[in-house]
């Protein structure tokens, strides 16, 4: 070391570098290598080594692997060198700069070691106590002096410089300090009686500096390495000094990055203008997201979107100002859009590269409105703006946006089917992590279930993703499952059951009679194969006579006293509105009724057949044959063929159906009707020729009027029968004549 | 260690890249670099190997909470702890799980060209900056970076960008010094990390060039008198670098910021 002459330069710094890898894997080695290597990088060393050696001081004081204290110790070492490299005049910038970096990390610790050193015996026996503070002093003014003078890459280490110079002169947020953090290191430390150190006049000098700070940002200053390492150096302050942070926050909310915007914009001025920009919004994004309750943080959120807005107007409006030329009078430009909006408004097809849900639907360019998060308006309001939007909208670029949006899917579409290739393969996994919390992220909106829901369905996810389009699977279009219904209760299942069935009967209303019968197909007619009146009734009788035949037998048993308390029965209540259907027209609807009729006795058969218990099994037919009857007899006239249509066409018919026919004899115009039906049934319907005999001899006895007429049949198919009435009626006749007898004798 | 060890020394016997490295020699002044990208596997590793090769000194990181890499399918990916597994393990046991996939989508050929440069992937937010890193010395691109600081920081995404920035306001600019951190937007799959890399080393080859050209302006600049503005400084010429770069590679949208470490 002794002779550094006899080395070339690049050997000898080659030796340093040693030296410095020593203290790099041992720092406890620093004070030596310090002190050995001052005298070859002081003032008067050539420049190659007065950069390293600032440099390496810069580094020694920067490490956090050398503690507070061995620093303070080590900062008396240097403080001196230090002064007489930045007081030289001619010193070289790039030193300058470390020594500047040197003597901020350093500013700190000489303030709290000289703070720390009140008691007055140490400071007489120590007096290079004193030397050394004022040395720092003399550094600190020539520091502040050379902030105006020298070139932008000193003067931002300047800045630093005096950001640590107000860290330190200004009281802490934190009434306890740390004592270990050099940041922590504040007024707070300071005696109020200290003999060294005023208290007012250093938090005055920072508060000065401050504000010197600050000027970068309220001047018109297009210095933006000044105005980026102002702003980079401002969050501690504002977090950590809470006297400094409202003087700051206001600095930067009258601070506007675009001024430069206005000039022509090249390269540079770009990579300018984004610069501050972004490193602003980053400032106040990181104070909004370290304390979302701070008091400014109303503020902060609302420069952060003024910000956006004119980041959108700058980078869209200056080509859009520039296609306007240089109209002055907004109704000019106003007008100017209106004649010009259509031919413009254009549907950028999507570029490469992964795409949202949002850029398949954005259809404009504004970064600002691309960004604005529409989830936040009211959606009321939204509403209202959607419906007069779209009632407004010219049709034909309500065409174009749909026929781009559509243009871009199949893009996708076609650029998903492409084989995928291992070399263009997205690989960034989705992150759960939330850097960006003023932009939007537009990640898969999905929950859990409806992942688990696309898995499910999807037992190859992995060739199904391949071939989807990334924006698409981002999308997830999973199956969607409507929550379960509530279970209906039983009156509720039959009032929507009677709605059907009144609906179906509707249907059948409307289609009418059928104008002329078509030819029956025989035996290969299927039921309900075509969509007319006959086929609905099959349906309706059906469902009346199976639906549920074999359930709710004990209900069906109640039904019969027409209490239906708990609620109806759905068969039944179909068989109502059959019943009723067929009524209403029972002249045109007697086929209906036949058919119907049909089904209840089929129904009933192979009920009776599939029953263990035949006596349990409810019976339908005869019940609902009888109700017809009865329920239309009364509307007869002489001339009605139903009847006997009716009778011959129901597949049974029993004592108890005929006896009914038998009472229409009362009105003696409908006795040949009623005659004629029973004559026809014995002609026509061998099985039942007994009992049609049987009622017509029992009408015969009932009904003096009728005698006349039932007799001529009964002549025919049972002689006997008048043969024994001719004898009884000669006997009850002497009978009669005794009987009046015996009575007048009584 | 060891197979590692083999590969470093394999690969560190291929001559450097030639792509626009100029002049780069072992004697000149190198900046210092540091890559960032997700998760420290594809972005700005290949970048951290082609500014390696080019021997500039370089370290990288990843911003993300976990290593995440794809998996079988979109909802179940490899997730790996920073700082505690290197990529031989990971190389090994995705090798396991399913060769043939990761062969596919190129997963197995990324981790060993990793595996070649360095151990594992590294947390930016857990990176102690100032920190002596003499341990890493097997790394490539350690060499010249052992202070454990970078003067430029090439992030591969935005959100990488920001969450450097917001972590450096975090910690509070305790180290006083200056670093220059540039987002190159680099989309996530092989291809266009290998795009983005050559992006990378062609901004670093203009901006050491530039403070090579500042180093050698050796002298006096009589700034003090306000006399002569002298010739611009590298920090000053760096938005002009960018903007000119931003020229050659349109595609890589780029960001700066002057920040504090």
């Amino acid at each position: 070391m002794a002779a550094p002459g006899q080395l070339s330069v690049p050997d000898q710094i080659r030796q340093l570098e040693g030296a410095r890898k020593l203290v790099l894997g041992d720092v406890s080695y620093y004070p030596q290598v310090i002190q050995a290597t001052l005298p070859i990088i002081g003032p008067a060393a050539q420049v190659e080594f007065r950069r390293w050696g600032a440099d390496f001081l810069s580094e020694a004081f920067a490490t956090p692997a050398v503690t507070l204290s061995q620093k303070e110790t080590l900062s008396l070492l240097v403080l001196e060198t230090l002064m007489l490299l930045v007081q030289d005049p001619k010193q070289d910038p790039m030193v300058l700069r470390s020594v500047i970096q040197t003597a901020a990390s350093i500013y700190p610790l000489a303030i709290r070691w000289t703070s720390a050193d009140t008691r007055p015996n140490t400071r007489i026996n120590n007096p290079y106590d004193t030397a050394a503070w004022d040395h720092m002093s003399a550094i600190k003014s020539r520091i502040l002096r050379l902030w105006d003078t020298s070139p932008v890459t000193v003067r931002i280490c300047c800045v630093k410089f005096a950001q640590r110079v107000v860290l330190a002169q200004m009281p802490s947020v934190n009434t306890e300090p740390r004592k270990n953090d050099p940041l922590d290191i504040s007024l707070a430390l300071i005696p109020s009686s200290h003999s060294a150190l005023d208290k007012h006049s250093l938090e005055a000098e920072a508060s000065g500096l401050l504000d010197r700070m600050l000027g970068v940002l309220q001047d018109s200053s297009s210095e933006v390495l000044i105005v980026d390492a102002t702003l980079n150096a401002l969050s501690v302050l504002i977090r950590a000094r809470p006297a400094a942070s409202n003087r700051i926050l206001n600095a930067i909310f009258s601070f506007n990055p675009f001024k430069l915007a206005s000039a022509p914009l090249t390269p540079k001025t770009k990579v300018i203008v984004r610069s501050m920009e972004k490193t602003t919004r980053m400032l106040l994004a990181h104070l909004a997201r370290r304390d979302p309750r701070n008091p400014h943080a109303p503020r902060i959120q609302q420069y952060l979107e003024r910000l956006m807005a004119s980041k959108a107007e700058v980078l869209d409006g200056a080509s859009r100002k520039r296609a306007h030329g240089d109209s002055a009078s907004g109704i000019e430009v106003k007008r100017q859009r209106i004649g010009h909006a259509q031919p413009t408004f254009q549907i950028s097809p999507l570029g490469a590269g992964p795409h949202s849900l949002a850029d398949v639907f954005a259809l404009t360019q504004n970064a600002g409105l691309r960004t604005f998060d529409v989830s936040q308006v009211p959606a009321s309001l939204a509403a209202k703006i959607s419906v007069n939007t779209i009632a407004r909208i010219d049709t034909s670029i309500l065409d174009r946006a749909i026929e781009g949006v559509r243009d871009r899917l199949a893009y996708l579409h076609e650029a998903a089917r492409q084989a995928p290739s291992p070399e263009t393969t997205a690989l960034d996994v989705e992150e759960d992590d939330d850097y960006e919390p003023y932009e939007p992220a537009y990640g898969p909106a999905e929950n859990d279930e409806q992942i688990l829901n696309k898995l499910d369905s999807e037992p190859s996810s992995q060739s199904r993703e391949q071939q989807r389009p990334a924006v698409l699977s981002s999308l997830g279009l999973p199956t969607f499952k409507l929550p379960p219904p509530q279970p209906l209760n039983p009156n509720q299942v039959i009032k929507v059951g009677q709605g059907t069935v009144a609906r179906v009967f509707g249907i059948m209303s409307s289609l009418g009679d059928p104008a002329n019968r078509r030819a029956k197909v025989g035996m290969n007619r299927l039921a309900a194969s075509s969509s007319d009146r006959d086929a609905w009734i099959t349906i309706i009788a059906r469902l009346a006579t199976r639906s549920s035949a074999g359930l709710n037998e004990v209900s069906l048993k109640d039904e019969d006293d027409s209490s239906p308390v708990g609620g109806m029965h759905l068969g039944n209540s179909i068989r109502e509105s059959l019943y009723t259907y067929v009524l209403e027209d029972f002249r045109k609807r007697i086929d209906v009724a036949v058919s119907w009729l049909s089904e209840e006795w089929y129904n009933d058969k192979v009920q009776q057949k599939s029953a263990s218990d035949a006596g349990s099994t409810p019976l339908h037919y005869e019940k609902w044959a009888l109700r017809l009857l009865d329920s239309f007899l009364p509307y007869l006239h002489a001339q009605d063929k139903v009847l006997t249509r009716f009778l011959s066409e129901i597949p049974e018919i029993n004592a108890a159906l005929l006896s009914r026919v038998k009472t229409l004899c009362r009105d003696p115009s409908m006795i040949t009707l009623a005659l004629t039906s029973l004559l026809y049934l014995v002609i026509m319907r061998p099985p039942v020729r007994e009992i049609a005999l049987d009622t017509m001899q029992n009408i015969w006895l009932e009904y003096e009027e009728a005698r006349p007429s039932a007799a001529r049949h009964l002549a025919k198919w049972r002689p006997a029968f008048l043969e024994a009435q001719k004898q009884l009626s000669e006997g009850s006749g002497q009978m009669d004549m005794s009987a009046t007898a015996a009575a007048v004798s009584t | 260690m060891d197979a590692i060890n083999g590969i470093d020394a394999a690969t560190a016997s291929q001559p450097p890249a030639q792509n626009g490295v100029e002049g780069v020699g072992s004697s000149g002044y190198k900046l210092k670099f540091c890559t960032v990208c997700a998760s420290n596997q594809n972005r700005s590793m290949e970048a951290h190997l082609q500014l390696s090769k080019a021997k500039y000194p370089v370290i990288s990181f990843g911003t993300g909470s976990l290593v995440r890499l794809p998996g079988p399918s979109i909802t179940q990916p490899n997730v790996y702890q920073f700082n505690k597994t290197s990529y031989d393990s990971m190389w090994k046991e995705l090798k396991e799980k399913d060769e043939d996939l990761y062969t596919r989508n190129g997963l197995l050929k990324m981790i060993d060209r990793n595996r070649g440069v360095k151990w594992g992937p590294e947390r930016w937010q857990d990176w102690q900056i100032g920190i002596p890193r003499l341990e890493h010395a097997t790394d490539r691109g350690s060499e010249g970076i052992e202070g454990g600081v970078a003067d430029i920081v090439f992030t591969c995404e935005e959100r990488c960008w920001d969450a450097v920035i917001d972590d450096l306001h975090n910690r509070g600019t305790p180290l006083n010094k200056p670093v220059h951190v540039i987002n190159v937007d680099i989309k996530d799959n092989h291809e266009e990390a290998s795009i983005g890399g050559q992006g990378i080393l062609d901004l670093a080859n203009s901006l050491n060039k530039a403070a090579q050209e500042e180093r050698e302006a050796v002298g006096a600049m009589s700034f003090d008198t306000g006399s002569a503005a002298g010739r611009a400084s590298f920090d000053e010429r760096v938005p002009d670098i960018i903007g000119e770069w931003q020229g050659r590679w349109p595609n890589l949208p780029a960001t700066w910021t002057l920040a504090w470490f």
